[in-house]
């Protein structure tokens, strides 16, 4: 199949017209690619459909490597990046953005936090003078960190404390299913260590991750790249780079046996189920197989699981989850889990829920995938990455990932082939080795919800 | 559908302020002059016995969303059969004539998609999307779906269980608790009036029920089907066939409920709640009106935007509460101006205070232009972004045609927007925004947070 150019708009649809229908050529995105001396990772990616861009900053800490005493911090830190650098005062970044006609957010992830804004495209070099503004050096006080710690300590109320079911299964189910303390600590924060973080841990976090050496920056969308780079090195070469600290050691112990945990949610009314397996190493073959397999067993109305649990046996009205509940199975650089949840009803158990889900993947595991299922799988991974990639963002976060931890963000190209490659056999293979019982942990949530509590009447 | 886990800094995007005075600091650099925006073409016409079609080509991705909505939804439920429209768009998805439940799913699957019934308040809506190269198939399965429904009674009792589930859990949650109690005191008891269905009435519902509901609203000139993203003009020929043989009818009427001014402040109990979420509304002008965009101008500067005075207030002065908001909350014949926000417990009078304050500020008193200028230009930001996806645009599309909005609306929008000024801002927030006559919702843990509301109930102040 010929890559198709997306400079080529009117082209495009008449090679769409003009065959019956066919399997859609690859997209092929522009990809350039280059490293400041300071090691900054830069990508630039054109697209002129809209006069927007993209700019998004990426740096490689997240909460997974965050201070052990600290529970939290990392993502207390993402807000403090907002309150103030050397040329913008608190809130004047966001300001900046927002009143040249953008949006913008942040957040922080296992692996990597990010800052991103999409704005007009006229507006290009002042995101990035601002986010080099920032990557240089914060202007923070007592004042500011006082503020954002009842800001996040709010967050985590309105998110997880205050709410049925809160950090389930996403905050949950990695402290359950890990044991290394880096993939299995509460990532979000306990109110205390919240609270307790200091503007010298402000700083010294700084000082440590968020170095252009340790950043990717990428661009997407409308803009010229001879200004793009001019800019980038106008704004971010004289930036100084510092060491990074030696990797943390995240390996997570083979899992030897089957692991069932129970949790009470005291502001829940129904019970809820989750199951997790721990995912093959990124990059392998049987870490692509996963992929497939997740679209087979759990993604769509067509999937095994929904297919069996919803419908066969009206155990539940929806199954969810995947690889990586906080991005995709592109975003992260650690150990991972492929998790499935559901709500269900107090007469059914959770033995009745893992027999149906067993009786699935063994089919898979002793069976393995018939060419029709695995066409299906194949289709939908596709759709859902078009999805991604529609958006300024969704691009620029798959070039950052690929970036900061491949070096090649010229992967989002490659991926079509490598799912391509993935046979029936290798997903036998994948589901034989990790979709095994030993390999999976179950967390039950039973509703501890008063029986006075009637919510409203 | 994944459901996504990620929390954001800024939980809310918009627009801007006021710009400090700067500090032997280094200006931002201005940046070129903006480009033009331009929507995007539109092609409309008649398919089969009268159901209006639009179609917009969008992007360069190939794929496509179509969406069939029809005119109904949740205020056109008989009373005592709440939760009818959803009852049926589930039902709907187990089967047609001629596939099963799982070979729609598979079909669906296959064609790069997935395809989804949904009912709100004014409309039910199916919904598919596909790959570009299965656009033509797509039509056929959702004309399949929305024309030939099976409605298999197997099913029902299934289905029902899973609603019931579903509002069992919807009752858990503080933000429908608050949601739920506002609107009815703003709506009474009718389809605008819930946020969920009770139990007993949804129940209650019969498959004669669904099947009648059915007949009633699936009529051609009752719909409209609008299709963007990237597809071949020969779409147009699938989409005569395919919807050819839906037979004519006449529109069924929709009831006309209007929403009330009522100064009330009702606590909810929530015992031992780290944090009181409130709501607090009234009910404005809708988009037919003229004063519609200088309200949206309003909301964005007094707490839709994160550069809002209620979000800088609250959030970023005080740390009271992480994720505030206000919006426009409309239906088919109404628009609601709502302030959605969680705030810490033992500040829930106190952002009563800072909330009131702030309408009552700009009541007094317009907006510097600077600030309102950076408010317009992150409004203008959010308005073209909206315009640059397929939902998006046929989010907007829709909106045009609920509201009987004239067709150059999009393109008039934003001249329109930018010429809001300050004293209009001003007189907006006189007429409409008015703390004496607000409808005010706090669920919160009574033991701390009555005394502190004390001074808002109406007739004290």
């Amino acid at each position: 199949m010929e890559p198709i150019l997306l400079r080529l708009a009117p082209v495009v649809l008449g090679i769409l017209c003009a065959f019956p229908p066919v399997r859609a050529a690859s997209l092929n995105f522009p990809v350039e690619y280059y490293k400041l001396p300071n090691g900054l990772r830069v990508t630039l990616s054109e697209d002129h459909t809209t006069p927007v861009v993209t700019v998004a900053v990426y740096y490689k800490i997240g909460f997974r490597v965050e201070p052990k005493d600290k529970t939290g911090f990392a993502h207390l830190f993402e807000h403090m990046m907002f309150q103030g650098s050397k040329n913008l005062g608190k809130m004047e970044f966001i300001r900046l953005v927002q009143s040249n006609g953008g949006i913008l957010n942040g957040s922080t992830r296992f692996d990597f936090t990010n800052y991103f804004e999409t704005l007009p495209s006229n507006k290009l070099e002042t995101a990035l003078w601002a986010e080099a503004d920032r990557m240089r050096g914060l202007d923070i006080n007592q004042d500011n960190l006082k503020n954002q710690q009842g800001v996040v300590g709010n967050e985590v109320k309105v998110n997880v404390l205050n709410q049925p079911y809160g950090g389930f299964p996403w905050l949950d189910v990695p402290q359950v299913a890990n044991s290394n303390y880096y993939n299995a600590h509460n990532f979000y924060g306990d109110l205390k260590d919240i609270e307790a973080a200091t503007l010298t841990d402000v700083q010294d976090f700084f000082k440590t991750y968020y170095a252009p050496n340790n950043a990717s920056l990428v661009v997407v969308g409308d803009f010229t790249p001879s200004d793009a780079k001019s800019w980038v090195e106008k704004y971010f070469s004289n930036v100084p780079a510092h060491d990074q600290p030696p990797a943390a050691d995240l390996t997570e112990p083979p899992q030897q046996k089957e692991k069932r945990v129970v949790h009470q949610d005291k502001l829940a009314q129904r019970p809820a189920l989750a199951f997790a397996y721990h995912m093959p190493d990124k990059g392998t073959p049987e870490y692509y197989a996963m992929g497939l397999l997740d679209q087979l067993l759990l993604q769509g109305d067509d999937s095994l699981l929904r297919q069996e649990l919803v419908k066969k046996r009206a155990l539940t009205g929806s199954v969810s989850g995947g690889i990586n509940l906080l991005g995709d199975m592109f975003n992260y650089n650690g150990p991972m889990l492929w998790t499935g949840f559901l709500f269900h009803d107090s007469n059914t158990t959770g033995d009745a829920i893992m027999q149906a889900v067993d009786t699935v993947i063994n089919s898979v595991r002793e069976n393995g995938v018939a060419e029709d299922q695995l066409g299906r799988a194949r289709v939908k991974l596709r759709s859902g990455f078009l999805d991604t990639v529609s958006t300024g963002f969704g691009r620029a976060d798959l070039l950052s990932a690929f970036a900061l931890f491949d070096d090649r963000p010229q992967k989002i190209n490659e991926l079509d082939q490598k799912f391509a490659d993935i046979t029936p056999e290798l997903m036998k293979k994948t589901a034989i080795e990790y979709l095994k019982p030993s390999n999976r942990t179950v967390l039950e949530i039973e509703p501890a919800a008063p029986a006075a509590q009637k919510g409203m009447n | 559908m994944r459901r996504s886990f990620i929390v954001f800094s800024l939980a809310i995007v918009s627009s801007s302020a006021m710009r400090l005075v700067a500090q032997q600091r280094e200006q931002p650099p201005e940046g070129a002059p903006p480009k033009p925006f331009h929507s995007p073409a539109r092609t409309t016409f008649t398919a089969g016995s009268g159901l209006p079609v639009t179609l917009a080509q969008f992007g360069l991705i190939p794929k496509v969303t179509i969406e069939l909505v029809v005119r109904g939804g949740e205020i056109t439920e008989p009373k005592g059969k709440d939760g009818l429209g959803t009852l049926m768009g589930e039902l709907m998805k187990e089967g047609t004539s001629s596939l099963t439940a799982e070979q729609i799913a598979q079909k669906a699957a296959l064609l790069g998609g997935s395809l989804s019934v949904d009912t709100d308040s004014d409309e039910i809506i199916v919904r598919g999307d596909a790959l570009s190269e299965s656009a033509a198939r797509m039509i056929e399965l959702l004309a399949d779906l929305a024309l030939h429904p099976k409605f298999p009674e197997s099913e029902l009792q299934r289905l029902k269980k899973d609603q019931l589930r579903n509002i069992a859990i919807a009752k858990t949650q503080p933000k429908v608790i608050a949601a739920q109690a506002f609107r009815k005191v703003v709506y009474g008891d009718n389809g605008y009036g819930r946020v969920i269905p009770d139990e007993a009435a949804l129940g209650s519902i019969t498959l004669d029920e669904i099947k009648a509901y059915y007949a009633r609203h699936f009529i051609p000139s009752n719909a409209h089907l609008y299709v963007t993203g990237l597809f071949s003009p020969d779409l147009r020929s699938a989409i005569e066939t395919a919807f050819s043989g839906w037979p004519k009818g006449d529109n069924p009427p929709v009831p006309e409920i209007k929403a009330q001014t009522k100064h009330t402040l009702e606590l909810v109990d929530r015992p031992g709640a780290p944090q009181s979420t409130l709501a607090i509304g009234t009910p404005v002008v809708g988009p037919e009106s003229g004063d519609y965009i200088p309200l949206e101008v309003t909301n964005s500067l007094l707490g839709g935007s994160f550069m809002s005075r209620i979000t800088s207030n609250i959030r970023e002065q005080k740390g009271y509460t992480y994720s505030p908001r206000s919006a426009l909350e409309t239906n088919a014949e109404n628009a609601v101006w709502v302030e959605h926000a969680d705030v810490t417990t033992k500040f829930t009078g106190e952002s009563l205070k800072e909330i009131f304050g702030e309408m009552n500020g700009l009541r007094r008193e317009g907006p510097p232009q600077k600030e309102l200028k950076g408010i317009q230009n992150g409004i203008s930001g959010v308005f073209i972004l909206r315009n640059s996806s397929r939902q998006g645009i046929i989010n907007i599309l829709k909106m045009i045609d609920l509201h009987h909005l004239p067709p150059d609306y999009i393109d008039s929008y934003l001249p329109k927007m930018f010429a809001v000024t300050p004293s209009q801002v001003q007189a907006i927030s006189e007429k409409y925004l008015d703390p004496a006559k607000m409808t005010v919702v706090v669920v919160g843990d009574k033991a701390q947070v009555e005394s502190q509301i004390a001074p808002y109930k109406p007739g004290t102040n």
